[in-house]
């Protein structure tokens, strides 16, 4: 049996194992932020007026903001014109099949384990592939096309279901929420729209794998899904980015709307590159993703396993309008040799008798820094309201930081709110009750971790929980505490 | 030095430094004088800073205050019996606005144990080595401003081995008969395998001027020494306190603080802050807050786990009444060298109006790994089913309430080791939760 140190050494040294870039010609927007560059976006984009409007209108608002200081880590320098807000796969034909994918693509998908066939043979997921900023490929569109289930790319949903994402966008994250999401309203490559009509159980769940490829390409995501009255939709997110040295940016925005009695289900796995063990290069994860409980008795679920990225910086937040609503989140982070989390989300009550639920378990191990930041308000209408918060830390090794900053703001006495959190190693009791069952302590210390995140992982769709739990396995197995 | 309209806008610009001040001494003058820069840096906070989010300051310091150095207050036998605390047996130290009166005090004689004005004192070692020196006051600008122009205080010194037969009783009356910004300092310092009980109460007597309390109380325990502190806190309505208590702990010492804050001052903002500076030490603080009208009750606390083999315990609870509205901030930092801690926190909320609040901040910043800690907070009314349990076996409302109450606060009195301070807190929850069920 190895020894402890060893063991954390080979882990802290362990190579990303998902480092490879693919050769496709690239069509690029000249390097910089102007105002040139959105119209130029926009153009390229073939969007309406409006969309062009609103665009501008975010890009007033960025201009008009600073970096927030409150966080918990040193901003990285980031200099935002040094960026190329636009990149598009040149190849841009209508596709009906995955026979017609670039077989390079595809190859890289492969690569990844996530073969899109294996999917779609495994458990009818449809694929919504977003490779730098456009989706290039959708299956089973048509499937979900009879049900009146609307599943695309953002550029196809603003031609055409402009009434829809005219009524719905920046809804939810407005164009000038915060200078991130800003950003991403001025300069938006693609993303998903997803809309679920009134009555209808989405048979299938929705997924789309984002890669961040392109050289010294910022990605900014948009993702809007709308689910209709009675409605029910899970929709899962991945993410793996092939190695860089410079750091990546990635500001997406994340927008749900759920009406009278709708369900949705976010799950994402992120897994971008974290940066070598001295913390060079790594993609910067400065994400905001919102839902708003809109109806009464809707339920808004976000899932996330954070395995990834140099920074991770984002809080899944939930608003619970609707009476009745309930919100829940539930968050693996888990990071090492220099990686930076601060992650957890926001819950608001405001209807009566809301409910939430936040369990989040964070692991730091080598140099890192694993911060959860939470916040629960409840407003004074919120009569009744229940929330219910978890998070503990893990950490491997004394030389990494575990950190608990919830703000709790309760403003309605029958509300019941409660918080705990707890901080602790891996118990030299545990490994040796598992040692002494001829279990070897590598073995045990992944069983420790997977049962530690359990609660989370159970949360996931089956094909997900069984990603989750190999990146789990690939970060901290053998991790002695 | 009377501010005409705002004191927020005297003190942030116009206030005169210390050496302005009458009785200015020279012995500490270079020190206050150091602080007075450090809070001309620092300025006064807003509701953008992070630690007063949830306490506008501004609000409460937007009228005309003196600067109350001068002034001297007569008080009564009567007026002192109102702060006292029925049954105790005990040393007292009674400060006028700030300033000991040995003619209505029974201070200990003959000890190892000392218990003097600071500016009698400005000269002692001990003094000069600890006065404003607490890493945790460095960054607060009321500390700052208390430091660079305290009226008085006392310096309490307890000499290796030494102990008192009784506690030693600390009643602040505030007398001011105009708008009056008071700022008393004590320094505790107790030597090698010294034990110490000090209690603290306040009173004031005058409703008609409003009292701000900008207090500062700092703690040296040496090896091995022992001090219980409790602060009671309960004087007129429309009076207004932030109190700083700054500890650092040497190896082997045992501290155990005790925040009571009745229905009285319309602000209060306890900032505690413990340093633990040497292995093998034991933390104790212990909060029970009841707040009636519009109260705002603002307790921030701070281990700093410095050093491995500490171990910390915070148990804070609250009971709001009425529009009443509450803060807790809590940190626990341990930092790298600090292994095999053992550090926990509890912050728990009984609101019992519709109108009453909450605003929790427990944190938790740890840099070591062989750690236990945790922290945990609620907020919720009165149990239903507890109610009703009591209700059906023939207890009246009113008296199962008062029986909830008390169960709820338990925890903290429970570790009161001053029978006649349990039974003054008893009566006083009593007396709370009578009010709060009449109402």
């Amino acid at each position: 049996m190895r020894n402890s140190n060893e063991i954390i050494d080979d882990i802290a040294n362990r190579e990303y194992e998902f480092g490879f870039t693919t050769d496709i010609e690239m069509e690029m927007a000249p390097v910089g932020l102007n105002e040139e560059t959105i119209r130029f976006i926009s153009a390229k984009k073939e969007e309406p007026q409006w969309m062009l409007e609103w665009r501008l209108k975010g890009f007033q608002a960025f201009k008009k903001m600073q970096f927030p200081k409150w966080q918990h880590f040193e901003m990285p320098e980031l200099d935002l014109q040094k960026l190329s807000y636009y990149a598009a796969p040149k190849k841009k034909k209508q596709l009906n099949s995955l026979d017609e994918v670039d077989p390079e693509l595809l190859a890289t998908f492969e690569k990844l384990g996530i073969p899109i066939n294996e999917q779609k043979a495994l458990a009818g997921v449809a694929v919504d592939v977003v490779f730098d900023s456009v989706s290039v490929a959708t299956t089973f569109k048509e499937k979900l096309h009879e049900l009146g289930i609307i599943f695309c790319s953002f550029g196809e949903a603003v031609r055409t279901h402009p009434d829809l994402v005219k009524k719905y966008l920046g809804t939810v994250v407005p164009h000038s929420d915060n200078i991130f999401a800003a950003l991403n309203a001025a300069v938006f490559s693609d993303g998903s729209f997803v809309y679920i009509p009134k009555g209808v159980r989405c048979p299938m769940e929705l997924s789309t794998y984002f890669r961040i490829n392109a050289e010294n390409t910022g990605q900014f995501e948009r993702t809007l899904i709308i689910a209709d009255d009675d409605s029910y939709v899970s929709y899962l997110e991945g993410c793996t980015a092939p190695k860089r040295d410079e750091n990546q940016l990635h500001a997406a925005v994340v927008e749900l709307v759920a009406m009278e009695r709708a369900e949705i289900k976010y799950s994402t796995v992120q897994n971008w590159y974290p940066g070598d063990k001295d913390g060079n290069g790594g993609i910067y994860n400065f994400v905001t993703k919102r839902g708003i409980c809109k109806g009464n008795s809707s339920k808004i679920s976000w899932t996330q396993v954070e395995t990834g990225s140099a920074i991770t910086w984002k809080y899944p937040s939930v608003i619970l309008q609707g009476d009745d609503a309930e919100g829940e989140f539930y968050s693996v982070a888990v990071t090492r040799n220099k990686q930076i989390a601060d992650t957890g989300t926001k819950i608001y009550h405001l209807g009566r008798n809301t409910r939430s639920r936040i369990i989040s378990k964070g692991i730091s191990a080598g140099h890192s820094d694993n911060t959860y930041r939470g916040l629960v308000q409840v407003g004074p209408r919120a009569a009744n309201a229940r929330n219910f918060t978890q998070c503990d830390s893990l950490l491997i090794g004394d030389r990494c930081g575990a950190h608990t900053f919830p703000y709790i703001e309760s403003r309605n006495s029958t509300a019941t709110v409660e918080h705990e959190a707890t901080t602790s190693k891996i118990g030299e009791d545990q490994i040796f009750y598992l040692n002494q069952r001829g279990i070897e302590t590598e073995k045990a210390v992944a069983l420790i971790v997977n049962g530690y995140a359990q609660e989370v992982l159970n949360q996931l769709p089956m094909e997900f929980a069984v990603e989750a739990r190999k990146l789990l396995s690939i970060t901290l197995e053998g991790s002695v505490g | 030095m009377t501010s005409d309209k705002s004191f927020y806008e005297f003190i942030s610009n116009g206030v005169p430094g210390p050496e302005q001040k009458v009785d200015a001494d020279n012995a500490i003058l270079p020190a206050r004088k150091l602080a007075f820069g450090r809070f001309k840096e620092l300025g006064l906070p807003t509701v953008k800073t992070e630690e007063w989010r949830y306490t506008n300051i501004q609000r409460y310091l937007k009228d005309a205050f003196t600067l109350a150095q001068e002034e001297q207050g007569t008080v009564t036998a009567e007026q002192l019996k109102a702060a006292g605390i029925p049954q105790l047996d005990s040393y007292r130290a009674v400060l006028v606005n700030g300033r000991l009166q040995a003619d209505l005090s029974t201070l200990p004689t003959g000890g190892k144990i000392t218990v003097s004005k600071v500016s009698d004192a400005a000269g002692n070692p001990q003094l000069q080595a600890w006065f404003d020196k607490h890493p945790h006051l460095q960054s607060q600008p009321f500390a700052a401003l208390n430091a660079a122009l305290f009226a008085d205080g006392l310096f309490i010194e307890a000499g290796v081995n030494a102990s008192l037969d009784k506690p030693l009783h600390i009643i602040h009356v505030y007398t001011a008969s105009a708008n009056a910004f008071i700022q008393p300092r004590h320094l505790i310092v107790l030597h090698k395998s010294a034990t110490l009980e000090v209690i603290e109460s306040a009173v004031g007597i005058n409703d008609n001027a409003i009292a701000f309390v900008n207090g500062v109380t700092e703690v040296v325990l040496e090896e091995n020494a022992e001090l219980w502190h409790y602060n009671i806190q309960s004087t007129v309505k429309n009076s207004r306190h932030i109190y700083h208590t700054s500890t650092t702990q040497k190896a082997d010492s045992r501290y155990h603080h005790f925040n009571f804050t009745l229905p009285s001052a319309e602000l209060t903002r306890n900032n505690l802050s413990v340093a633990l500076t040497g292995s093998n030490t034991e933390t104790n603080l212990h909060g029970l807050y009841l707040a009636t009208g519009t109260q705002h009750v603002d307790n921030h606390t701070f281990v700093d786990h410095l050093v491995p083999n500490c171990n910390s315990n915070e148990l804070y609870k609250g009971v709001l009444l009425d529009d009443a509205n509450g803060v807790f901030t809590g940190k626990i930092h341990v930092h790298q060298d600090a292994q095999k801690t053992n550090a926990f926190q509890q912050n728990n909320n009984l609101l019992m109006s519709e109108k009453a609040n909450i605003n929790s901040q427990p944190q938790l910043e740890i840099y070591a790994d062989d750690v236990k800690c945790s922290h945990g907070f609620t907020v919720g009314r009165f149990s239903e089913e507890s109610l009703f349990y009591l209700r059906s076996r023939g207890i009246g409302e009113e008296a199962a309430k008062s029986l909830l109450v008390n169960a709820f606060a338990f925890d903290i009195t429970d570790q009161v080791h001053i029978p006649a301070l349990q039974d003054f807190l008893a009566e006083k929850i009593r007396q709370y939760v009578a009010g709060a069920i009449n109402n």
